[in-house]
């Protein structure tokens, strides 16, 4: 079956640019021009990522994003109009897996979907378990348990653990995040790792406040210990 | 080598002008001097005019009280004289000696044209007018200076024994008394005159104080921060300054903002026709094939100014939010030279050398990434647009707190005049007319200030020594040198580097 990617955009002309772009990619496009059309076109399709623009009428993308995220743990990418305000990191809160911005690139944005859409590749292949302290991780089936119960992590915020969990100890910085997770060169966001690790750390953290796991190395990255 | 300074807001650049400075040289003086300088002007003028009455009137008390005491005593020994002399007949010399321990006064005689002076103060020292006054018949009395000295005279005529009795009087211990006075007065008017100045000083600094902090809140305004203002104060005088200098500045700000505003809304809304743009000629661009070679031909036209209108807008959106002071660094540890490596191959599609010197290496920069690579970016492309192409760039350390980038090109060059202005927005220099491909909007060094400013760091231009060419050198700000940077990618088969 093929890729179904669902473009949330209240402009129909971007709307129907972005769905010959996407159609070009050999992908299937479902459309939605507002919030509420696109929670109902996702409860009836299933879908492989979905395109949110934050700029919505009536109800906003961060809202369809929590929303979306309540439900599904379904890669978000989401549109937003400037890289350097607050909504990124509001959107990556949200529940958004990555991002891109205004005017961008059909094949930019092509790239993002096909990093999102790259199944959850176990960086410890091979390892069929791995255990830090109270913390199991078993790449290969795609589960998390803390303490004996079962995590529901994001397929972001999996893989994001799996890399960490590659070396255990190592020190990985934001670059070198970017690129094995998200698939970014040199010139990713390094916010995104940081917001993606703070989700990660509510799930796996018993205190996310004072971490043991995912622990901040300053000035260097992050890395995970038991 | 011609550093370029950076953009410091011209301060006070409406008014000053030439009727300023003259101004200026006229009064030379400060307001605050000037209050001080009143202060103890006053104090001094108070305190010495107090103390000059004080001294007169206190002294001619004493004088007065001196005087009537001596007058008194010499009345005393001269009745005593007389009754001596009427007794004892010729017998001068021992009513003389004996007056000598009553009073203070040297006893002088003259008795039927005879001069009696036992104690060296003679007929020679007595002023004439008052000789000629006593021997007339009147008693008198004067004052008058002896040896440097006021002394006191007095003359009592004894017609009952033929003579005439002087008495002169040494003020000698009421000059002492004078002169403690004087000095104590003296002092104590030195002590007003710098309490005035004290006061004068401080009352200047209180009034003072709400100026200075509107000129203060005037430079913080003037540099960029929109957003200061003067805290209120209670006084109702200066009350009034402040409050309207306030209001100035929200009108001022507000103006500001609604210009950047109107930039950024502009930039905004054209963002999605251009998403519409790019998304649609990509497209197209996968159906180019099918086209016939005029359309091909008009479709890369339409995708070079999509592209170049794509950046202007982006730099028209970047350059607004400078304006409205919305610039936000997003402040990292960044390695400079591994900046420079990236933004050096993703800005250009020709091979540019790049020579990074081995102290470089590991500079770390606090910067806000992808600022630095607009940096780099803008610097290659406008090598590219007016230089025939960036020939080579560097990055070295400039002394122990800085590391320099520098992008060389081999075209015209920038002249002399140009080299300030060719950072200001849509500059067009000598180059103007050679615009060909049209690439450059004219923002493109305007923004490369504007970020390596924000950034604390400073870019000029320059030229290339005996060759032809420019060379633009950006300096940042090195935050430190060792680069804790992590150990480079060992791939999944590395050794677990476990670090404490």
């Amino acid at each position: 079956m093929g890729t179904r990617i669902l473009s949330v955009e209240d402009d129909e002309r971007i709307r129907t640019a972005v769905r010959m772009g996407l159609e070009d990619e050999g992908w299937t496009v479902d459309e939605a021009a507002s919030g509420e059309a696109a929670l109902e076109v996702f409860a009836e399709r299933p879908t492989d990522v979905v395109l949110i623009d934050l700029m919505l009428p009536g109800m906003d993308g961060f809202a369809v994003c929590r929303a979306i995220r309540r439900a599904s743990d379904v890669p978000i990418l989401i549109v937003t109009a400037r890289a350097d305000t607050h909504d990124v990191v509001a959107g990556l809160e949200a529940g958004a897996d990555d991002y891109v911005t205004k005017p961008f690139q059909p094949k930019e944005l092509s790239a993002r979907i096909r990093a999102l859409l790259r199944r959850a590749r176990p960086a410890a292949a091979g390892t069929s378990q791995l255990s830090f302290g109270d913390l199991e991780i078993v790449p290969d089936e795609g589960v998390v348990r803390r303490a004996g119960a079962d995590i529901h992590l994001t397929k972001t915020e999996f893989r994001l653990l799996c890399e960490l969990a590659s070396v255990p100890g190592r020190v990985f910085s934001r670059e070198q995040l970017l690129e094995r997770v998200w698939g970014y060169d040199y010139f990713g966001d390094g916010r995104l790792v940081d917001v993606h690790v703070r989700r990660l750390r509510t799930k796996v953290e018993a205190d996310p406040a004072a971490p043991r796991h995912v622990v901040t190395v300053r000035g260097l990255g992050y890395k995970l210990q038991a | 080598m011609a550093g370029r300074p950076e953009h410091e807001p011209e301060p006070g650049r409406a008014g000053a002008g030439s009727g300023q400075q003259a101004r200026r040289l006229a009064t030379p003086l400060g307001l605050r001097a000037r209050v001080i300088m009143a202060f103890t002007m006053g104090a001094l003028v108070l305190s010495a005019l107090l103390a000059a009455v004080t001294y007169g009137l206190v002294g001619e008390n004493l004088v007065r009280q001196r005087e009537a005491v001596a007058t008194d005593q010499a009345y005393l020994n001269a009745r005593y004289l007389r009754d001596r002399l009427r007794s004892s007949g010729l017998q001068v010399a021992s009513p003389l000696d004996s007056l000598e321990t009553t009073g203070g006064g040297s006893p002088v005689l003259l008795r039927e044209g005879v001069w009696f002076a036992p104690l060296g103060v003679g007929r020679e020292d007595l002023p004439a007018s008052l000789r000629d006054t006593v021997i007339g018949g009147e008693p008198a009395r004067m004052r008058f200076p002896l040896d440097g000295q006021i002394q006191l005279a007095v003359g009592i005529p004894l017609p009952a024994v033929s003579s005439a009795y002087f008495e002169v009087t040494s003020f000698e211990e009421l000059e002492g008394t004078l002169n403690s006075l004087g000095i104590s007065l003296l002092a104590a008017a030195l002590v007003t005159t710098i309490a005035g100045a004290t006061l004068g000083a401080s009352v200047s600094r209180r009034v003072l104080r709400p100026l200075s902090h509107v000129s203060a809140a005037a430079v913080a305004i003037a540099g960029g921060r929109l957003d200061t203002r003067v805290a209120r104060i209670d006084d109702p005088d200066l009350g009034v300054l402040v409050t309207s200098f306030n209001e100035m500045a929200g009108a001022l700000q507000e103006r500001i903002e609604r210009d950047a505003r109107f930039a950024s809304d502009v930039s905004h809304e054209l963002r999605s026709p251009l998403t519409t743009m790019t998304a649609s000629i990509q497209v197209m661009e996968g159906r180019r094939a099918d086209m016939p070679p005029r359309a091909q031909a008009a479709l890369d036209l339409l995708v070079a100014d999509v592209a170049r209108f794509s950046t202007l807008v982006e730099d028209l959106l970047e350059i607004s939010r400078f304006d409205a002071g919305a610039a936000r660094l997003d402040l990292d540890d960044v390695c400079i030279s591994e900046l420079v490596m990236h933004a050096l191959a993703a800005a250009s599609d020709a091979e540019v050398p790049l020579a990074i010197a081995a102290d470089a290496v590991d500079a770390v920069v606090q910067a806000d990434k992808r600022r630095l690579v607009r940096v780099i970016a803008n610097l290659v492309g406008n090598a590219e647009s007016h230089g025939g192409g960036a020939t080579g760039v560097s990055v070295d350390r400039a002394g122990a707190g800085h590391v320099r980038i520098a992008v060389e090109d081999a075209g015209a060059g920038v002249d002399e005049e140009d080299r300030e202005r060719i950072f200001d927005r849509f500059f067009r220099g000598a180059a103007a007319g050679s615009r060909g491909q049209g690439d450059g909007v004219g923002l493109g060094l305007a923004l490369v200030h504007e970020h390596v400013a924000l950034h604390g760091g400073r870019v000029w231009v320059e030229g290339r020594g005996d060759r032809e060419g420019a060379r633009f050198v950006v300096e940042l700000p090195v935050s430190r040198q060792t680069a804790s940077a992590p150990e480079p990618d060992p791939g999944p088969a590395a050794v677990p580097a476990v670090r404490s």
